[in-house]
C-alpha cells in the first residue's frame, strides 16, 4: 500500500504536464518581443560606447569645478538689451505658434475621420502632419535664414511650420472626440458645412485646442534657443555668439535667463489651462429682466467681465507679440523669386567631403544617444513613477513627494540643460545624453505613475489576500498590468529622444547634428539635404516602430 | 381642402444587412398632429430622419413641402431643412454656449456664413430668439451656459431653437424619452400648444402607447420597419386600444420568435400574410 502510493501521483503529474497546452504566442508578438530585447541590448551597448559610467560622471564633476574657477562669475547683457532680446524671443515663439495654430485648423478638419470630405483629403492632411513633425525646426530655420537673410520671419516660419504637425494631430484628435449631436442639430436646422463647424464643432473643441496651443508654445520656447545657433535673432543667437567667442560668463547668464523664462511660461500656461478647465463652468444666476426688450441687454456678471477682460488681454498680448517681431511683410512677396535658386543649392543631396561610413557613424551615434538616454530615463522613471502611483506608494506623503519631484523635473528645459552641461563639463555626447535622460524623467515618470494608477484593483487585492508582501503585490499584480502602457510610453520616449538627439549635436552634443550645423555654416547645402534625408528616414522608422509596438503590446 | 405636406411612397431603407424600413406609405396633411408609435428599433427615427433629408432612401419617394427630398442637394436641401424643425431625444445643445446662442443657431439656414458668439447675430434675430425663449418660459436663463439647465429645460431650449427656424413642420424624435414624468408632461403640452397656435404640422415619435393616445390626433404604428397601424385617436374603443398595444408594443424578442414561427408556417403563402398576430394579443 505504502509502496504503491507514490505511483499514481507521479503518473498524474506526468499526464498533467503532457496535457497542459503549449504556450504559443503569435509570430507577430514573438517578433515584437525579439525587437524589444534587441533594443534593450542595443541600449546597453549604447551606454557603454558613449562611455557613460560612474567614474566618467565623477570626472565631469571635477571638470565642472575647474570650469567655474576659470570662468569666475556669471554676467548678463545690459538691462535694456536683455528686455529687447527677451521680448523678441517671446514674440517670435508666440507668433510662430499662432501661425501654426491657424494653419492647423483646416488641416485638422481634413484629417479628422468625422469631418474629412474624403479619403484622399485625409491622406494628404495626414501626410502634412507627419512630414512637418519629422522635419526638424532647425533645418527649416537654416533654409529660411537663407531665404529671408535677416529679421524674425525665419524663426517664425520655422517654428510655425514644424509645429503644424503636432498641433494639427491633436486638433484632429479633439474633433474626433466630439459629441456629434449638436452638429447634427445644426445640420437638421439647415446649416452649411462651415456653420456646422463653427456652431456645432468649434465650441466643443475650443478648450482642448487652447490647451494644445499653450502646450506647444512651451515646447517652442524651450526649443527656440537652438534656432539661435543657425542665426535666428533673440536670446539663442546672443547665447551662441557668447559661447563662440568664449565669453562663457555671458553665455551662462543668457542660459539662466532663458531657463527662468521657460519655467515662468510653464507656470503661466498651466495656470491658464487650469482656469479654463475649472472656471469655464461658472455661470450667472437667472436674469431679473421680465420683458424681451430688457433681456436683450446682457448683464455684466462677474464671469462675463472676467471673460471679456481676459479676451482683450489675450488679444493685446498676441498683437504685441506680432508687433515686437517687426515682420517685414514685403519679404513674403519678394521671397518667391529667391526660392528656385536657393532650392537649386539644396539639390542634389551629397555627402560632399564626408564619406558614407562617417555619416552613418554619426547617425548611429545620434541613435545611441537617444537609446542610452531612453534607458536611463526609464530606469529612473519606473522607480520614481511607481512611488508616485497611489496604489504603490507606501504612504500619501511619498506619493506627493514623488509627484512634486516629477513636476519639478518637467519644468527643466532639457536643451538648455544640455548646453550648460556640455559647456561646463566639456564632454559632448555624454553630457548631452545625461541632459536628455534627466529631461525625460519628468514626462515618462508622470505617464508611468498614471498608468500604474489605472490598473484594475481586483488582482492587487487578490494577491494581498494570499498573504503576499507589498513588494510581491507590486511585482505580481501592479507591474504586469501596467507593462503594456509602459512599453507604449517607452517608444514614445524613444521617438521624442531621436528628434531631440539630432538637435543636441548642433549645440555640441555629438552625433549627426554637428555635421548638419557644419554643412549649413559651410554652405554645403547638398550635404544638409543628405543629412536631413537620413534624419527623416530614421525618425519615420522609429515612429513606425513605435506605432507597431503600441499596437502589438496593447 | 387640406393639402398633403408629407408624402412617403414605398420607402425602403437598408443598413448593410438589416432592413430598417420596408415599403412605408404615409401621407400627412397640413396642421395634423401625428404620433409615430413603436418600440426602439422599429424604424421611427429612421423614418423621421428621412423627412429632414438626414438619411437617403434605398428606394422609394419622400416628398416634403412639395420637394422630393432625396433629390435635393446643397443650398436647396439646407433651405428645406430650414423649413422643418427637428427636436432630438438628447436635446443636442452645445453645452459650452449660452442658452440664447443655442436658440440662435436655429436661424443659421437664413444667414450666410459662419457665426460664433452672440455679437455675430443681428439684433433683430436676438430679439426673436428671446421671444421664443419667453414662449417656452426660459427667458430668465438666456445668458446661462446650456449645460447648467435641467433636462426638461434643455429640451424646451431645443424647442425654442426649432421655433427660431419659423418652421412649417416640426419633427420630434422621442422628445421626452430622457426626461422624468413631470418634465415630460410639460414638454409634450408645450409642443402641442405651440403647434396649435402656429398651425404647425407635427410628427412626433414615441414608444408609450398611453402617452400617444392622450396626445396625438392620429397614430401611425411601426414594427420591424413596416407600417402596421394608421388610425385617428378620436373615438377609439377599448378593444381598438388593446389592439394597438398588441400590434405595436410587444417585446422585440417575443415578436421575433413569433415572426420566425409565422414565416415557417406561411412559407407557401404570400409574404404579406406574415404580418399580423394582432388578433392573438388583442383577445
Amino acid at each position: 500500500m505504502t509502496a504503491l502510493a507514490p505511483a499514481p501521483h507521479a503518473a498524474t503529474a506526468a499526464s498533467v504536464a503532457e496535457r497542459a497546452p503549449k504556450h504559443r504566442p503569435s509570430p507577430e508578438r514573438i517578433a515584437a518581443g525579439l525587437t524589444l530585447a534587441a533594443l534593450v541590448v542595443a541600449s546597453l551597448f549604447a551606454l557603454n560606447s558613449l562611455g557613460i559610467s560612474l567614474p566618467s560622471m565623477l570626472e565631469s564633476w571635477s571638470n565642472a569645478e575647474r570650469f567655474f574657477t576659470r570662468v569666475g562669475s556669471i554676467s548678463f547683457p545690459e538691462p535694456l538689451e536683455l528686455v529687447q532680446l527677451t521680448a523678441l524671443t517671446l514674440g517670435i515663439v508666440v507668433t510662430g505658434t499662432l501661425f501654426a495654430a491657424i494653419c492647423s485648423v483646416p488641416i485638422a478638419y481634413l484629417a479628422a475621420s468625422n469631418t474629412t470630405p474624403g479619403p484622399g483629403w485625409r491622406a494628404a492632411a495626414r501626410f502634412i502632419t507627419v512630414f512637418t513633425r519629422a522635419l526638424p525646426d532647425v533645418v527649416l530655420a537654416m533654409v529660411f535664414v537663407l531665404l529671408f537673410s535677416l529679421g524674425s520671419l525665419p524663426g517664425i516660419l520655422a517654428i510655425g511650420i514644424h509645429s503644424i504637425g503636432m498641433i494639427s494631430k491633436l486638433f484632429a484628435d479633439a474633433i474626433e472626440q466630439i459629441d456629434e449631436g449638436p452638429r447634427r442639430a445644426v445640420r437638421a436646422a439647415g446649416g452649411s458645412k462651415l456653420q456646422e463647424f463653427t456652431s456645432g464643432i468649434l465650441p466643443q473643441v475650443l478648450p482642448s485646442w487652447v490647451a494644445t496651443v499653450l502646450h506647444r508654445n512651451d515646447i517652442n520656447l524651450r526649443g527656440s534657443v537652438v534656432l539661435g545657433y543657425v542665426g535666428v535673432a533673440g536670446l539663442g543667437l546672443e547665447m551662441s555668439h557668447a559661447f563662440k567667442s568664449l565669453n562663457y560668463s555671458l553665455g551662462l547668464g543668457v542660459a539662466i535667463v532663458m531657463f527662468a523664462l521657460c519655467v515662468l511660461m510653464e507656470i503661466i500656461s498651466s495656470a491658464v489651462r487650469r482656469a479654463m478647465l475649472h472656471g469655464g463652468r461658472a455661470s450667472g444666476g437667472p436674469l431679473a429682466a421680465t420683458t424681451v426688450e430688457a433681456a436683450a441687454r446682457r448683464p455684466w456678471t462677474g464671469s462675463r467681465v472676467r471673460t471679456t477682460v481676459w479676451g482683450w488681454v489675450t488679444a493685446a498680448l498676441l498683437i504685441g507679440a506680432i508687433a515686437v517681431c517687426n515682420i517685414q511683410w514685403g519679404d513674403l512677396v519678394t521671397v518667391w523669386a529667391k526660392i528656385p535658386p536657393v532650392a537649386a543649392q539644396f539639390w542634389p543631396p551629397s555627402f560632399g567631403a564626408y564619406d558614407w561610413t562617417r555619416m552613418s557613424g554619426a547617425m548611429l551615434e545620434t541613435i545611441a544617444i537617444a537609446l542610452a538616454a531612453a534607458v536611463l530615463t526609464l530606469l529612473a522613471s519606473i522607480v520614481i513613477g511607481s512611488f508616485a502611483a497611489r496604489n504603490v506608494a507606501p504612504n500619501p506623503g511619498t506619493r506627493a513627494g514623488a509627484r512634486f519631484l516629477l513636476v519639478g523635473i518637467r519644468g527643466v528645459p532639457e536643451v538648455i540643460l544640455a548646453i550648460v552641461l556640455i559647456v561646463i563639463t566639456g564632454l559632448g555626447a555624454q553630457a548631452g545624453t545625461l541632459a536628455l535622460a534627466f529631461g525625460g524623467i519628468g514626462l515618462a515618470g508622470k505617464l508611468i505613475a498614471d498608468s500604474l494608477e489605472e490598473v484594475k484593483g481586483g488582482p492587487e487585492r487578490a494577491i494581498t489576500a494570499t498573504g503576499a508582501s507589498r513588494f510581491q503585490r507590486y511585482a505580481a499584480a501592479t507591474l504586469p498590468q501596467g507593462a503594456p502602457a509602459i512599453i507604449g510610453h517607452s517608444f514614445y520616449l524613444l521617438d521624442t529622444n531621436i528628434r531631440a538627439a539630432t538637435i543636441l549635436g548642433i549645440v555640441g552634443g555629438g552625433g549627426i547634428g554637428y555635421y548638419l550645423l557644419n554643412a549649413g555654416q559651410g554652405s554645403n547645402y547638398g550635404v544638409v539635404t543628405a543629412i536631413v534625408l537620413m534624419i527623416l528616414v530614421t525618425v519615420l522608422a522609429v515612429e513606425g516602430l513605435a506605432m507597431w509596438m503600441r499596437r502589438v503590446f496593447r | 381642402m387640406p393639402s398633403p405636406v408629407i408624402e412617403v411612397r414605398d420607402l425602403d431603407k437598408r443598413f448593410d444587412r438589416t432592413l430598417a424600413l420596408q415599403g412605408v406609405e404615409l401621407t400627412i396633411d397640413r396642421g395634423e398632429i401625428v404620433v409615430l408609435l413603436g418600440l426602439s428599433g422599429s424604424g421611427k427615427s429612421t423614418l423621421l430622419r428621412h423627412l429632414d433629408g438626414l438619411e437617403t432612401p434605398t428606394s422609394g419617394s419622400v416628398r416634403v413641402l412639395g420637394e422630393e427630398v432625396p433629390r435635393l442637394r446643397g443650398r436647396r436641401l439646407r433651405a428645406l431643412r430650414g423649413r422643418v424643425g427637428f427636436v432630438f431625444q438628447q436635446f443636442e445643445l452645445v453645452p459650452s454656449l449660452t442658452v440664447l446662442e443655442n436658440v440662435l443657431t436655429g436661424s443659421l439656414a437664413r444667414l450666410r456664413g459662419p457665426r460664433l458668439g452672440l455679437w455675430s447675430y443681428p439684433r433683430r434675430l436676438k430679439l426673436a430668439a428671446l421671444g421664443h425663449l419667453d414662449r417656452v418660459g426660459l427667458l430668465d436663463r438666456a445668458y446661462q451656459r446650456a449645460d447648467t439647465l435641467s433636462g426638461g429645460q434643455q429640451q424646451r431650449v431645443a424647442i425654442a431653437r426649432a421655433l427660431m427656424q419659423e418652421p412649417e413642420i416640426l419633427l420630434a424624435d422621442e422628445p421626452v424619452a430622457s426626461l422624468d414624468p413631470e418634465s415630460s408632461e410639460q414638454v409634450m403640452a408645450l409642443i402641442r400648444e405651440i403647434a396649435m397656435d402656429a398651425g404647425l404640422t407635427v410628427v412626433c415619435s414615441l414608444h408609450q402607447v398611453d402617452l400617444a393616445l392622450a396626445w396625438g390626433d392620429r397614430i401611425v404604428g411601426l414594427r420591424g420597419g413596416r407600417l402596421v397601424l394608421d388610425t385617428p385617436t378620436e373615438g377609439l374603443g377599448k378593444a381598438e386600444v388593446m389592439e394597438i398595444y398588441g400590434r405595436v408594443a410587444t417585446a422585440t424578442a417575443e415578436l421575433e420568435a413569433i415572426e420566425t414561427e409565422l414565416a415557417d408556417a406561411s412559407s407557401e403563402a404570400s409574404p404579406e400574410r406574415a404580418e399580423p398576430l394582432a388578433e392573438g394579443a388583442g383577445r
